[in-house]
């Protein structure tokens, strides 16, 4: 019957693609012995830098490896389910405004308890860790946002660089590129996370303060952004990009200026066209103050002390100034210590400018916010999205998310 | 399907002796084809059905979801859910979601389904490539359609332009957001329409069109007074699978614009998701509560088909 | 010449069904610096390949793995529904609306909570992180409708046919697997035609039971390319396509087969 060649065709494909899927590789299947190190690097493979060092700092501490990969947004999730049902990993590397949350949730241990040194890292990074007097982990390295501008779009607009150190220096700026034809300005206000993290360098370098959302110097800030959709000087699609999208905006060579991250020099290099970098001018001069990004290797609770001295053990080999260079090079982060800081800018000088950004950035979670940041951050990208896309004045936006964000839970 | 004739092996009215002990073995055996299935369902369906109304009946923290002992509260969450301004906005939006990708699903789905009906060259080839939309993962599919909605570089607008029409906002205003998930989400549910309503035309035997053609009947009549009330029963089951499948469809409408701006395209299912795992201080009893409240509205649809049905069969 | 029309008409709708589609692949051959462009290329201008090469050098055993889950799911998925598909049409116990109204009400559950409910489960059994364990996940989507489709097209078998196997002395389990099964071909083909491609398409599932297995479906392998801070975009598209060739094919070999039995019955011109 014409029935029994189909089956015969689908016994035939399992049993082949069963011996290709086979052949991808084994897990290590040891019990004792083996320790599981999460991070949200799912771009490096078994053969990368990063995934080297980790094998490396295991060896050292006389343990296997499993190392697995995760989608950023979905580490936080992932630990919880997995803590809740006691396969936690033993090293977690993690998003540093996640840290205070998991840390009052009681999955992390503190340094105290596993023996992670965190002295040599600057006090501004360390903050996004401090949960009532307590450090969880210690960063492995750290990024934060510059303003990237294309030097031929403003050469051919008559703009000079060094001009830009407030915001009304670079309205100005904005305002020459546009009338030469050219793009302004680009940047990510999508309606998560990166949207707040985006914002923040202007809404600090205001003045404005997380825990008074609808201040005017809040408001002062928001209007500035909705100006320049409102002039044209920002595209609109910054309503639904996410930083890498509007860095694809920025090469295409069209736009003027990009707000974007430390992780993106790689890509800076390769874009085509001579780039140069500046902090973020703050609103009457000076560096703005941007967030903190990059992440923390921490160290969940697990079944024994003994375990959890081994996992501190590796994520110190992590962190240590002699293995953290190579990492932080492959992510292109620059370091949390300040030594190594120095080094990075001797091999690199064009990391000059990030470092002194670093220096001045400030953690989402610092000032006590703790797990009140996620409560806070949410109204504000929600106010952001108001403003921008008109359905609210930015004054009314921020009033109605200063509501939000005091009432909540 | 889910009708009231006599098991197909029954015997018509005079029985012999033993028939009722036959009839009584006739069903154990239907049961047993039917067990593997009984259980599979209540420990496939059953279970994170009861887990997931256990969740919305507690108040969760971080810390008691990792260690338990979360307090009862009943139907707290419910009422934080019913109160909350965003509920009336994803209800409406789910209704209009759900209606207009329906409507246009089934009405797309049917036109292809007649169309690939009559045999022509390359139309069983076609009719295949029809499905290589299901092939994508979602992301992929959702990520292309925001592609192609872009407001700056999506080639949508830029065929617009050609015709003189003003650039459209697809994503990011709110007045267009919810049309451009709604578009993408009908492209990716006219396959299911297509393939499930081609299989029923091709259970309407040739008899009956030719006695049709013999009354004189032309193509749209014969359609109108033939075809389509024979696909009743297929159609009724295609638009309430569709109805139960929108209702749950999150990931496209989350990678295309995460439910904004401003809540205009958040639906049930992207509000679910967003408390659950949306941002970064997760509250599952609420986003559990919502998820419940969804199925609800499916059950109750679910109900309204068989009241329908038990109708026309007594009619 | 009537049939010719056809042919063309088919092709214009096809074609524009399928643009999106198009458009991956255009996304797939673009270098970074021009994915913005505006207004877009609607060919790829300067093509680069480097996207297929990353995928052909990382992403076959993620295929292979995706082949093998969804096969097994449509073995799974029939093996499940076809007997129970013929109890509810032939058979029809007591209590069968009341089951197909629970195939109904299991369908309305969305994925994610299923996923979070599994994932206890599959801890305590210890069988996260495995391939079988995603196809009685995969499943999962796909048996309550294939289970309705089945019934529905086994329904539609003559009683006339099934009563003369009776007669001939064919027991139930006889009937059903040498007369009714094969009558419903179309209705396997077409619910094995769907269990394959939701657990082809499948995220949820895998994300959540196989994060970090050794056999992972291609729906985790375009993740690689989705860094903590950044996306490759031409290699998440270009796998995208390169998974889509053979299961494309298989589809349209699906479909002749289908096809290819259905002459009587067949709509006339």
């Amino acid at each position: 019957m014409k029935r029994h060649p189909l089956i015969r065709l689908l016994s035939v494909a399992v049993a082949a693609t069963t011996l290709a899927a086979c052949s991808s590789g084994g897990a290590p299947t040891a019990a004792g012995g083996t320790f599981t190190v999460w991070d949200p690097y799912p771009q490096f493979d078994a053969t990368s830098a990063w995934a080297k060092v980790v094998d490396k700092c295991g060896a050292d501490a006389g343990v296997k490896i499993t190392r697995q990969a995760f989608d950023t947004t979905d580490l936080t999730n992932k630990v919880l389910l997995a803590a809740q049902q006691n396969t936690a990993p033993n090293v977690l590397v993690v998003d540093n405004p996640v840290v205070s949350t998991l840390a009052e949730g009681g999955v992390l241990k503190s340094n105290a308890d596993t023996g992670l040194d965190a002295a040599q890292v600057a006090p501004n990074l360390l903050a996004a860790a401090d949960v009532k007097g307590q450090v969880y982990g210690v960063p492995i390295g750290a990024n934060t946002l510059a303003l990237y501008y294309n030097k031929a779009v403003l050469t051919a607009a008559g703009v000079d660089p060094a001009s830009v150190k407030d915001w009304a220096s670079l309205d100005a700026a904005l305002a020459k590129v546009h009338t030469a034809g050219k793009k302004g300005i680009t940047f990510s206000a999508i309606g998560t996370e990166e949207g707040s993290f985006q914002f923040l360098p202007w809404f600090w370098g205001s003045g404005a303060n997380l825990t008074d959302l609808g201040s005017a110097d809040a408001v002062a800030a928001l209007a500035q952004w909705k100006s320049w959709l409102d002039k044209g000087y920002a595209p609109n699609s910054v309503i639904g990009n996410t930083q890498t999208t509007s860095w694809q905006e920025f090469a295409t060579g069209e736009y003027a200026f990009a707000e974007n991250g430390t992780w993106q020099l790689q890509k800076a290099k390769t874009a085509g066209f001579d780039y140069g970098v500046l902090a973020i001018p703050a609103r009457t001069g000076g560096a703005a103050p941007a967030p903190t990004g990059g992440e923390f290797v921490t160290v969940p609770a697990q079944s024994s002390p003994d375990a959890e001295k081994t996992a501190g053990k590796i994520a110190s080999c992590l962190t240590s100034p002699a293995n953290v260079g190579d990492s932080d090079t492959a992510l292109t982060y620059v370091s949390a210590v300040p030594s190594v800081q120095e080094k990075q800018v001797a091999a690199q000088p064009e990391l000059k400018v990030w470092v002194d950004a670093v220096k001045v950035a400030k953690g989402r979670t610092g000032d006590n916010l703790g797990t009140r940041y996620p409560r806070i951050s949410e109204p504000l990208w929600g106010a952001v999205q108001a403003a921008l896309t008109g359905a609210k004045a930015p004054d009314a936006a921020l009033a109605a998310a200063q509501a939000t964000a005091a009432s909540a839970k | 399907m889910l009708d009231t004739r006599e098991p197909v092996t029954a015997r018509p009215a005079a029985r012999a002796p033993g028939r009722a002990g036959w009839r009584r073995k006739q069903q154990l055996l239907a049961w047993a084809f039917l067990l593997p299935l009984v259980a599979y369902l209540v420990l496939c369906y059953g279970y994170p059905l009861v887990t997931n109304v256990d969740l919305s009946l507690r108040n969760y923290t971080v810390r008691t979801f990792v260690h338990g002992g979360a307090p009862l509260v009943w139907f707290d969450n419910y009422a934080g859910v019913f109160t909350d301004p965003t509920f009336r906005t994803a209800l409406l939006n789910t209704l209009v979601f759900t209606a207009a990708s329906l409507l246009f699903q089934y009405g797309i789905g049917l036109a292809m389904a007649v169309f690939f009906a009559r045999h022509f060259r390359l139309g069983p080839t076609l009719r295949a490539l029809f499905l290589v939309p299901w092939l994508l993962p979602l992301i992929v599919s959702g990520s292309t359609w925001a592609w192609l909605l872009n407001s700056e570089s999506g080639v949508v607008n830029s065929v617009l332009g050609w015709f003189g029409a003003g650039r459209i906002d697809w994503l990011t205003s709110p007045s267009w957001s919810l049309v451009s998930v709604i578009i993408a989400n009908i492209w990716i549910g006219v396959p299911f329409n297509l393939v499930v309503l081609h299989s029923g035309l091709q259970n309407i035997p040739a008899e009956v069109y030719e006695a049709a053609s013999l009354d004189g009947a032309g193509a749209w009549q014969r359609f109108r007074h033939v075809t389509f009330p024979l696909l009743r029963g297929v159609s009724a089951i295609t638009l309430l699978l569709g109805l139960v499948y929108t209702l749950k469809v999150f990931d496209v409408i989350w990678i295309m614009t995460k439910g904004g701006p401003g809540g205009s395209s958040t639906t049930l299912a992207t509000w679910s998701y967003q408390l659950g795992f949306g941002s970064m201080l997760p509250r599952f009893g609420p986003s559990a509560a919502v998820g419940n409240v969804l199925i609800l509205l499916a059950v109750v649809a679910g109900l309204l088909y068989i009241r329908a049905q038990r109708r026309q069969e007594e009619a | 010449m009537i049939r010719r029309w056809r042919t063309a008409v088919g092709l214009l709708l096809t074609a524009v069904m399928l643009f999106p589609v198009y458009w991956m692949v255009n996304v797939s051959l673009t270098p970074a610096g021009r994915m913005r462009k505006s207004p877009p290329d609607w060919f790829p201008a300067s093509p680069t390949f480097e996207g297929y090469e990353r995928v052909l050098h990382e992403q076959l055993p993620y295929f292979a793995t995706s082949l093998f889950v969804a096969l097994g799911t449509v073995a799974l998925t029939l093996a499940l529904a076809a007997p129970s598909a013929y109890a509810l049409a032939k058979l029809r116990p007591r209590g069968h609306r009341a089951l197909g109204f629970v195939l109904l009400v299991a369908q309305m559950i969305p994925g994610i909570i299923m996923a979070l409910g599994f994932y206890g489960i599959y801890v305590a059994l210890g069988i996260t992180n495995t391939a079988w364990g995603l196809i009685l996940a995969d499943s999962t989507i796909a048996v309550p409708f294939a289970v309705l489709i089945l019934t529905s097209f086994m329904a539609s078998v003559p009683d006339e046919l099934v009563q003369a196997a009776t007669i001939d002395g064919a027991g139930v389990v006889r009937a059903f697997w040498s007369v009714v099964l094969p009558a419903s071909r179309n209705g396997v083909v077409t619910a094995g035609l769907f269990s394959f491609l939701w657990a082809w398409s499948d995220f949820v599932f895998a994300a959540t039971l196989d994060g970090g297995g050794s056999m992972r479906p291609l729906t985790l392998g375009i993740y690689r390319y989705i860094g903590n801070n950044n996306q490759e975009w031409n290699s998440i598209m270009a796998t995208a396509v390169v998974a889509s060739v053979p299961a494309a094919v298989l589809l349209v070999l699906a479909q002749r087969f289908v096809a290819a039995g259905v002459t009587a019955g067949a709509v006339k011109d």
